[in-house]
């Protein structure tokens, strides 16, 4: 019985470091940020932005030089000036990730590129639902194995009231 | 002594399938979730595709296996090989509904629906119904002889829709994607083959180790049941 917990504790050591590289790729990769965080925290790095098209916010400026819009969250709202190629996903009322970096001088989000809502619920939800009662499952059917076996061996199967 | 040989013969190898399984699942998970890229269209979800895959063919690959021990029982008639028949339908039960639910959770934000009556999606629902039948079936009969040789005939006649389920997405128009490696081609960037590749091994083999582990497990209980019944038989209640 020893073993089966040994090797158990190594085999969910092993899982938790995935899990944390797994996590540690989702915030470097992946996390978005709202506008209210933006405004609050006013981050120099290269952030992703989530947020909302406000409609009617969606302007082309002169020569089509880069489109300007307003993307709201929570009830706050962040303009962004886009500088990238790739405008056919910019549409009033659609929820888009652009990344780019926070010009707290222009109070504006510039961004360059455009990404899909990460919707990473839905994986946690199919690793959690999926993973775990397979764990589950594989340690009581080893525990109960070892179980019988020690029980077989002991002869413990009945013991007589004196 | 058939069946203390077999025991022992799985008892001897289940580690080494444990094993090889908990490293290629380790990596098909690190490669997954960590370095594979996401999908172009999909994006992050994509990533499901790592677990939902191989729990499908892992429940497929499963009921093969309830059907070819069913034959053999119906042949041999040996205990142990009953064994096997019920530790596959049970594992078969668990990852048709692990298959069933991943899908479901996949489908929400690729289709915007839980479930869809699409015809790949319907036969796998349909083997997860048989399975649960013939659980119940195993259950409830009280004679285990008669039960073991109904189950492994409803094992055989339910065999039919595997087929069903790998051809329907050619045979009907079906909102559910076609099978990215087929005698076609690859339709699956390198880049997510690696953990799909992993994955799909790894669990395949997990399969192998659980069915070891539980064809022990209720071989043993029978044992004890039996152990059990002759210590009775011998009257150790005087």
């Amino acid at each position: 019985m020893k073993g089966l917990y040994l090797r158990w504790g190594v085999l969910m050591m092993v899982f938790a470091v995935i899990g944390f590289l797994a996590i540690s790729r989702y915030n470097r990769d992946v996390r978005t940020i709202s506008p209210r965080v933006l405004l609050s925290e006013s981050p120099s790095a290269e952030k992703r932005l989530m947020g909302m098209i406000d409609a009617g916010s969606l302007k082309r400026g002169s020569d089509g030089v880069p489109f300007r819009f307003s993307l709201s969250s929570e009830g706050v709202k962040a303009s962004v000036i886009f500088l990238g190629d790739d405008t056919e996903s910019l549409r009033d009322l659609k929820t888009i990730v652009v990344v780019g970096r926070w010009k707290a001088e222009k109070g504006v989000f510039e961004a360059a590129e455009i990404r899909l809502t990460p919707n990473y619920n839905f994986v946690t939800s199919a690793y959690v639902f999926s993973l775990i009662p397979l764990i589950l499952l594989i340690f009581s059917m080893e525990r109960r194995v070892a179980l019988l076996y020690v029980m077989i061996k002991e002869e413990k199967v009945y013991q007589a009231a004196v | 002594m058939v069946a203390t040989r077999f025991i022992g013969w799985l008892r001897r190898f289940e580690k080494w399938f444990g094993f090889v399984a908990a490293i290629l699942i380790a990596a098909g998970l690190y490669t997954g979730l960590v370095t594979s890229s996401p999908d172009y269209y999909q994006g992050e979800v994509v990533r499901i595709m790592y677990v939902h895959v191989p729990f499908v063919q892992t429940a497929m690959l499963s009921y093969f296996t309830l059907f070819v021990c069913s034959i053999w029982y119906l042949w041999k008639r040996e205990s142990v090989v009953d064994n096997a028949c019920h530790a596959a339908a049970g594992l078969s039960l668990f990852f048709t509904a692990g298959g069933l639910l991943t899908g479901s959770i996949w489908g929400k934000p690729t289709w915007n629906a839980w479930w869809v009556w699409d015809p790949r999606l319907t036969s796998f629902a349909i083997l997860f119904l048989t399975l649960v039948g013939y659980l119940m079936l195993r259950t409830f009969l009280e004679d285990k002889e008669k039960g073991a040789t109904f189950c492994a005939i409803l094992a055989i006649i339910g065999f039919i829709d595997l087929p069903i389920i790998h051809f329907s997405v050619e045979w009907w128009r079906s909102l559910h994607q076609p099978s990215s490696i087929s005698t076609r081609g690859i339709s699956i960037a390198p880049d997510m083959m690696v953990p799909f590749t992993l994955m799909g091994v790894g669990v395949s083999i997990l399969f192998a180790y659980m069915l070891m582990v539980r064809t022990q497990m209720l071989y043993l209980q029978h044992l004890l049941e039996a152990k059990q019944g002759r210590l009775l038989s011998e009257g150790q209640f005087e």
